[in-house]
């Protein structure tokens, strides 16, 4: 048993649990009778498994031991009792053994961790080389991807290509034999054909700038030479004046104009070279001149850059006040709206035409930006004062002067189609309200400033200055012609309302001598009146009467009979002829309508025009019409009480007027045609 | 524009109508009264100038349309007119009725042309040969109407100066003169003497103008009825049982031979000169009537106004 083992050798026993067996063994050698104990080399070679087993037994041995012991001393042996005793031995052989086991597991567990331990440590150095080896590599992996995505600076500069560099630069810096084959030989060579290049090319700069400075400072000079010629030129054109007008050429005011026309919108500016041009060539009477302040239009021409800076500035002040008072109402801001769309160019066109009687007709020609159309304004001065013929009040007036100056231009609504929209957008549903303020928009005023409209009839190609020139002279004519038309017809006027027809010695061929009947009044109507008269219903019916037309009402008298004529005036007259309607107050009352002779009378007075016009231009066609009519109505007068047979007393209208025939036909026609110079009255 | 005179076509297909410029128009009436006529059919398909002055009177023989009209009278071919060819055929210049613009007026029989004009005096004219053959004197004052009575072969004139005169048109001797303006039932003085209207039917006459329209029995040389129209009559006749007249005032005027006004038509020109029936032509069957307007009613059927050609 190994308690006998341990038995033996326990008089001169060595402890030794540590240390080496080396060291042991030369202690030992020291001591030759020392056998040197060590329980290590002893652990190698026990079992664990056996160690285990013998302490399970040595635990039973114990048990039954004490078990036996406790037998003894409970059947009452005594303390010292042998036997006691004995197991008492065997007992604390059994503590030593189980001691010795207790030892040696201590020691195989301590081995055990010793050699976890080592092997650990092992493995953590290697696993520390492993780390620093995979660091390494990381980090030269960094380093290569560093380096492979280096860009130099010089990739940054471009350079020319290489067939170029071959071929331009100089061998010393091309070296071709060497840069063929070496990329990177190449590129130095490149870079440095390019910087020989740029300092070359920068030289060349330098001396381009001295040059221009020079040449700069020439241009000082010179220019200053210029301007001190200015004062000089001011002086002569100063001194010249006088030369001008006396020459009568009128240079500087030539020029001033054009230079305020070159401020001017482009249709007037059209109107006003043509008008210019007109005048010169073949109406030494017309005169333009330019009107309105320039510096708003210099102001507006200048529109886009200036007045956006100043908008946005006033639009900043303006909202500053909105907030503080209170906003405006809706009906003022359309108004305002209404304004901004109507509104004039400040520069206007004067024209005047002169009558060879001394009386002026003033056109005023105005642009409205926003509509893009062009309205006129006239004025009449004369060279005598018209005295007041109550009926001429029309005539002249010069809101109806221009009217109808071609056929239904009536120059009340504007003739730009697109000004429609622009009105819906701001609530104006008529332009004719704003007529009287800004002027008549004239189909003939748009033409004259070379605008054409799409609703004009689209015939003309003509645009711009082509389509005024080709308007001018048709216009101008008519205008001289409305005018002295108008005042020829005031003057009429006037001695109609005094009952005497002016008939002038041109025309006094187409009347007898004596004409009893009169003219006894001549007053004007308003159209509403017109369509009130029953004699005059089928000239409204056939639609030759409008309202812009002019009515008058004459009444011619001889004793009882009493003639009343309605008379249509044309806006167009003389171009148009009045028309006459008849009724008779006499013995009853008879109209053109009823009565046949009256018919007859009224085709006398309304049809033959090329009687009746007078000399060019045909301005005595009124009065000889309103004399024709009086002559008729003697003839009627005279030959009617010819029929009865005296039946009824005296007659009342003796018969004066030679006639060859009294009655003609069925429907017994009166001789109302007038021969010269033998002076009867025979039928047409 | 007056119309003053009206005539049909031989084949009454056509009319033609005279007015006081001159002019004369011819309007298709087939055209005019087919179911589908329109506006432009009631204008006329042909219009020129004839004369100088007013065409009062228009005649239409076989083959040829005559026009009178200041101091002269022309013959258009009907054949040529309906093919829209206003070409003159002949003109008579009848110098010595005029002294220029002066009325004429003319009936024709057989192959004589019987014209009465400013001169007081009716010129009988050789159709064929333009030749006038002879005058027939008595008047005082210029002629208005003509008229022949075809049994008894005389012609009857009605002037100004008021006479009505009976001439046998083989011998050219007056038969008789009518004083129309002398008899009290019949005249008129607030208008005056002058008869502008003569119609005749075998034995009865009509005649008015100033004096009022009045039926004579020729034989008695008696007025047996008198019109109470209002107006001068300025052209009558005699349709079947009826006498339609027209005149002053724009109405037709249909009255029996009793003496009593059956009706009144209204019209649209306001005053009436010539009236026309077409007779020849069954299917066209109109009376068409014309006077101060340019407008020419049409009736179809005699009571009513149908339509208004326009010239």
């Amino acid at each position: 048993m190994s308690s006998d083992a341990v038995k033996k050798r326990k008089p001169k026993v060595v402890r030794n649990e540590a240390g080496t067996p080396e060291t042991k063994r030369s202690r030992a050698e020291g001591d030759q009778e020392v056998r040197v104990y060590n329980e290590e080399v002893e652990l190698e070679d026990r079992d664990p498994q056996q160690d285990y087993m013998l302490y399970k037994d040595t635990c039973a041995d114990l048990a039954k031991l004490m078990a036996e012991i406790q037998e003894l001393k409970s059947s009452g042996a005594k303390v010292g009792s042998v036997e006691i005793e004995e197991r008492h031995r065997q007992c604390s052989v059994h503590f030593i053994t189980l001691k010795k086991l207790n030892r040696l597991a201590h020691m195989r567990l301590k081995k055990g961790r010793d050699q976890t331990h080592e092997a650990k440590q092992r493995v953590d150095v290697l696993h520390l080389q492993l780390q620093n080896l995979l660091y390494e590599v990381m980090h030269l992996q960094k380093e290569i991807s560093k380096c492979l995505e280096f860009k130099s600076q010089h990739e940054e500069i471009e350079l020319v290509s290489e067939e170029e560099f071959f071929q331009e630069a100089p061998a010393e810096i091309s070296r071709p034999h060497v840069t063929r084959d070496d990329n990177h030989q190449l590129t130095l060579a490149r870079l440095d054909w390019e910087l020989e290049q740029r300092k070359r090319l920068a030289e060349q700069y330098k001396m381009s700038l001295a040059r221009k400075e020079k040449i700069q400072k020439a241009i000082e000079q010179k220019r200053e030479y210029l301007s001190s010629l200015q004062p000089g030129l001011q002086n002569i054109m100063q001194a010249s004046l006088p030369v001008q007008e006396y020459l009568s050429m009128p240079f500087e005011q030539m020029q001033k104009q054009a230079e305020v026309a070159r401020h001017l919108p482009p249709p007037l500016y059209v109107l006003l070279v043509q008008a210019a041009a007109y005048g010169q060539a073949c109406d030494k009477t017309l005169s333009v001149n330019i009107s309105g302040d320039v510096d708003e239009a210099k102001a507006l021409s200048r529109r886009p850059e200036d007045s956006q800076e100043d908008e946005s500035d006033s639009d900043a002040e303006e909202e500053q006040q909105n907030t503080k008072r209170r906003r405006a109402t809706v009906g003022v801001q359309l108004e305002d709206k209404r304004k901004a769309m109507l509104r004039r160019h400040p520069l206007s066109l004067c024209v005047d035409l002169k009558c060879k009687d001394g009386s002026v007709l003033h056109l005023f020609f105005y642009y409205l930006m926003n509509l893009n159309i062009l309205t006129v304004k006239t004025k009449v001065s004369t060279a005598t004062d018209l005295s007041g013929a109550v009926s001429a009040g029309e005539l002249l007036n010069s809101e109806s002067l221009l009217n109808c100056l071609y056929a239904s231009d009536h120059g009340k609504e504007t003739p730009n189609p697109a000004n429609r929209y622009q009105f819906d957008k701001v609530g104006i549903t008529t332009f004719a309200d704003y007529v009287s303020d800004l002027g008549h928009p004239y189909v003939w005023v748009q033409k004259l400033g070379g605008l054409q409209f799409s609703s004009d009839g689209a015939q003309s190609e003509l645009r711009g200055s082509a389509l005024s020139a080709s308007h001018m002279e048709k216009t101008m004519k008519l205008l001289r012609g409305r005018l002295q038309a108008r005042l020829a017809l005031h003057k009429q006027f006037s001695s109609l309302e005094h009952s005497i027809i002016p008939v002038s010695s041109e025309c006094q061929h187409l009347f007898p001598a004596k004409v009893v009947s009169g003219l006894t009044r001549w007053t004007m109507m308003s159209y509403q009146e017109f369509t009130e008269l029953g004699f005059v219903q089928h000239v409204l019916k056939a639609g030759l009467v409008c309202e812009t037309d002019l009515f008058f009402m004459a009444v011619v008298e001889r004793g009882t009979a009493r003639l009343l004529a309605a008379v249509v005036l044309n806006p167009r007259y003389p171009e148009v002829m009045p028309l006459f309607s008849l009724s008779l107050h006499w013995k009853g009352e008879r109209s053109g309508r009823t009565e046949d002779n009256l018919r007859a009378m009224e085709s006398e007075v309304n049809v033959f025009r090329a009687e009746l016009q007078g000399p060019r231009p045909g301005l005595q066609l009124l009065t000889n019409q309103i004399q024709r009519l009086c002559v008729c109505l003697d003839v009627y007068l005279e030959t009617e009480s010819q029929v009865c047979d005296g039946s009824e007393g005296p007659r009342e209208f003796p018969r004066e007027k030679m006639c060859l025939r009294t009655a003609r036909g069925p429907s017994r026609l009166k001789p109302f045609k007038y021969n010269h110079p033998q002076g009867f009255f025979s039928h047409r | 524009m007056s119309v003053f005179s009206q005539s049909f076509s031989p084949c009454g297909r056509f009319l033609a109508a005279g007015n006081n410029y001159g002019e004369i128009a011819l309007f298709s009436l087939s055209a005019a009264l087919s179911p589908d006529a329109s506006e432009g059919s009631q204008k006329p398909i042909l219009n020129f100038t004839a004369h100088d002055g007013p065409v009062f009177s228009l005649l239409s023989t076989d083959t040829h349309l005559l026009s009178a009209g200041n101091g002269e009278i022309s013959a258009w071919s009907w054949a040529e007119l309906i093919k829209k060819v206003s070409q003159l055929f002949s003109k008579c210049m009848c110098i010595f009725l005029g002294l220029g613009k002066m009325y004429i007026s003319f009936h024709c029989c057989d192959n004589s042309l019987i014209v009465g004009g400013g001169d007081n005096n009716i010129h009988i004219m050789d159709m064929e040969t333009g030749i006038f053959k002879s005058v027939l004197k008595g008047h005082t004052d210029y002629i208005h109407c003509l008229c022949f009575k075809e049994r008894e072969e005389e012609i009857l004139s009605g002037g100004e100066d008021g006479a009505v005169r009976i001439w046998d048109s083989r011998t050219n001797r007056p038969v008789h003169c009518i004083e129309v303006f002398k008899y009290e039932e019949c005249a008129r003085p607030q208008f005056g003497k002058w008869i502008s209207c003569l119609a005749t039917d075998s034995d009865w006459m009509l005649c008015g103008g100033g004096p009022s329209l009045s039926l004579w029995h020729l034989r008695s040389m008696s007025p047996t009825s008198v019109f109470p129209l209002p107006g001068c009559q300025r052209e009558a006749v005699f349709h079947q049982d009826l006498i339609m007249s027209v005149g002053e005032g724009p109405y037709v005027s249909h009255c029996l031979h009793g003496g009593t006004v059956k009706a009144q038509i209204p019209c649209t020109p306001s005053s009436l000169n010539t009236l026309a029936l077409n007779l020849k032509n069954t299917e066209h069957r109109v009376m068409t009537v014309g006077g101060s307007s340019h407008q020419i009613d049409v009736f179809t059927n005699f009571s009513y106004r149908a339509f208004s050609l326009s010239f």
